[in-house]
């Protein structure tokens, strides 16, 4: 049986290792620091077992060292968003949090594919990178997925079809900059330029970059983690059974759509070896400029991160 | 829970039992002439529940009339083309069997949606209408939906990704003649021409025509039966639960894309209603020829006799 960390067991961990543990693909560990509480969710999803039918072990563990052996390691640890509270205000302390998890996991988990789902997720991404020394491939974030998946369901429901029939595309960073793509959005391939107006299509795009903010709005205090676990599962799904699915996703570039040295959200082939290879799409003139400024965005909280991190 | 009769008990018709109870979205009755031969399948279907967990009931029957109450009948009874058998002949058999089940259908279950899965699917469609008296809307034949599946895993095949993220379209008659649609084949939302050259997908446009008659070559004496089966479980998943699923079905034309009185497979909106919508594509000048053109097979086999002549 394939082994799965997930490093944060508040919402979106516990929630992410329930998802997973219904695929029955691995055994599961969560870590976190907070005395007890992934023990206990450990042995409450244990004992849910008999009656949900997935066979893997759940455990629990304020233990680093527990995570040994895993495939992939899931890196949701991080202080959440609160209302008012911009991306960049988390940027400090979720660094501290992320470095401190990538460090672990190159220690007792070498051999592991690390996604990334702490925000600012561009940028926790990078340092998850910087402090694991792992293989570019083998660090990758989530949220184009997540931005794709709102994104389908707002289309969905717009139009009164079923969710599994819309396919979206989302690419960029994870942000108010993030670049949906309606040409590339269908029903059952049909693209949802042929089926809505254009003030609509533009209306659910807002939607979608807002969408973050728009459950913060509601909770308060604390923010989204159904669709955010149920994305990073899907990740974890098509690594851990070498899926090979093209999904959006943190990837690190290397010149791909003219950007170097950023994580940007981007279709990604995903497999055994992480994110295995970066699909460049056609893009037009448009849509590429609005890419563009969402790495610019990307650029500037790297920017800021590095005003008090230094990388290797 | 809801009641689907499923006429003929063949490979198709057993199948599609198998998928639908493990949907959970109806209770199941199989019907065939055959003596015995429905409630045997169905025995052997019920003591496989334990082990698969599904709770729905599958029950068989040599009486027609216990299809009364069906919320959906598929028909998936008729004789199989033998090779280098005349279509017209084999069109004539299936029309005769058709009838009759048409006929018993509109006494039985007068409220009835029904699927086609007979052969030859399209003219099968009109058929089943004009027997019945049902609104078109009720009548829905398994033509695109399979080619379209097909199309996808070519797709799949050909980029070495997962069939999951694979949406496409093949609209027209299920006939050599069909229409498979590259623009609207989507890796989770991008054209596959921005992922595979135009050799290869004239390649799969090829290969998706020709799909059928590849499996009757291989298995000889026997049609393909699990994409046919899982194909109308789809269907009755819709239907049952009301999911409205975008999927390109061969439904009785009435003006729609310029044609009339043929059925053809065009994208439909699926619900409890049956087809709930019939979307118009916005298709160019060569693929609104070919469309109407692949009509031609079918309208053929309603021509008088000495029209038919060379027509195979």
């Amino acid at each position: 049986m394939k082994k799965v960390s997930i490093i944060g067991a508040g919402h979106v961990g516990a929630t992410c290792a329930y998802y997973v543990a219904e695929k029955n693909i691995a055994d599961i560990v969560l870590v976190d620091v907070v005395e007890g509480m992934p023990q206990a969710k450990g042995l409450d999803f244990c004992q849910a077992a008999p009656l949900r039918q997935y066979g893997v072990k759940v455990t629990g563990t304020n233990r680093y060292a527990e995570i040994a052996g895993s495939d992939v390691v899931v890196v949701t640890a991080g202080v959440p968003r609160k209302p008012g509270m911009d991306r960049m205000d988390l940027l400090k302390i979720n660094t501290e949090i992320v470095k401190t998890a990538a460090r672990a996991i190159a220690e007792y988990a070498p051999n592991s594919t690390i996604i990334v789902v702490s925000n600012p997720l561009d940028i926790m991404c990078m340092v998850a990178l910087d402090a694991s020394g792992f293989a570019l491939k083998r660090v990758f974030g989530m949220a184009g997925i997540l931005d794709s998946t709102r994104f389908r369901w707002f289309v969905a429901e717009k139009l009164g079809v079923s969710v599994h029939n819309v396919q979206a595309m989302v690419l960029g960073g994870h942000g108010d900059t993030m670049v949906p793509l309606p040409r590339f959005t269908t029903v059952n391939g049909i693209p949802i330029t042929e089926l809505l107006p254009a003030a609509e299509i533009q209306a659910l795009s807002d939607r979608t970059r807002e969408g973050g903010a728009e459950i913060v709005k509601y909770l308060k205090t604390g923010s989204a983690f159904y669709a955010p676990a149920a994305s990073t599962a899907e990740m974890v799904e098509a690594v851990l059974t070498d899926e090979k699915r093209i999904q959006p996703c943190a990837a690190y570039l290397r010149g791909e759509y003219g950007h170097e040295a950023i994580y940007l959200g981007v279709p990604v082939l995903i497999g055994a070896n992480g994110a295995e290879k970066i699909i460049e799409l056609d893009l037009s003139l448009e849509e590429k400029a609005m890419l563009d400024r969402s790495a610019e965005a990307v650029k500037e909280g790297l920017k800021a991160l590095r005003s008090f991190y230094t990388m290797a | 829970m809801k009641k689907v009769s499923i006429v003929g008990s063949g490979n198709v018709g057993v199948n599609s039992a198998f998928f639908i109870a493990e949907t959970a979205a109806a209770n199941v009755l199989l019907v065939d002439i055959q003596e015995g031969i429905s409630t045997g399948k169905a025995l052997d279907l019920m003591e496989a529940a334990p082990i698969r967990r599904y709770r729905t009931r599958i029950e068989g029957s040599d009486a027609i009339a216990d299809i009364a109450g069906s919320e959906v009948v598929v028909l998936a009874a008729g004789l199989i083309r033998a090779p280098g058998k005349e279509r017209s002949e084999h069109f004539q058999a299936n029309a005769a069997l058709a009838r009759e089940l048409a006929t018993a259908i509109a006494k039985q279950a007068p409220e009835a949606k029904v699927i086609v899965a007979t052969e030859p699917v399209d003219a099968i469609v009109k058929v089943v209408v004009e027997t019945t008296g049902f609104d078109r809307h009720r009548v829905i034949g398994v033509g695109g939906i399979l080619d379209s599946m097909r199309m996808a895993s070519f797709i799949a095949d050909a980029l070495g990704v997962s069939p999951r993220d694979i949406h496409a379209l093949v609209i027209g008659s299920h006939t050599g003649r069909m229409v498979p649609l590259p623009f609207y084949a989507r890796v989770n939302g991008v054209e596959i021409s921005q992922l595979l050259d135009a050799q290869t997908v004239g390649r799969i446009v090829d290969d998706t025509r020709r799909a059928g008659d590849v499996i009757v070559d291989l298995a000889k004496h026997a049609n393909a039966y699990y994409a046919p089966s899982a194909a109308i479980t789809t269907l009755v998943e819709a239907i049952c639960l009301d999911l409205k699923v975008v999927r390109s079905v061969s439904v009785l034309l009435a003006g729609e894309y310029g044609l009339s009185d043929v059925a053809l497979s065009v994208p439909c909106k699926l619900g409890a209603a049956g087809v709930e919508q019939i979307i118009e594509l916005a298709l160019n000048e060569e693929d609104r020829q070919a469309l109407a053109a692949s009509a031609g097979p079918v309208r053929a086999l309603f021509a008088p006799a000495e029209d038919r002549k060379g027509t195979r």
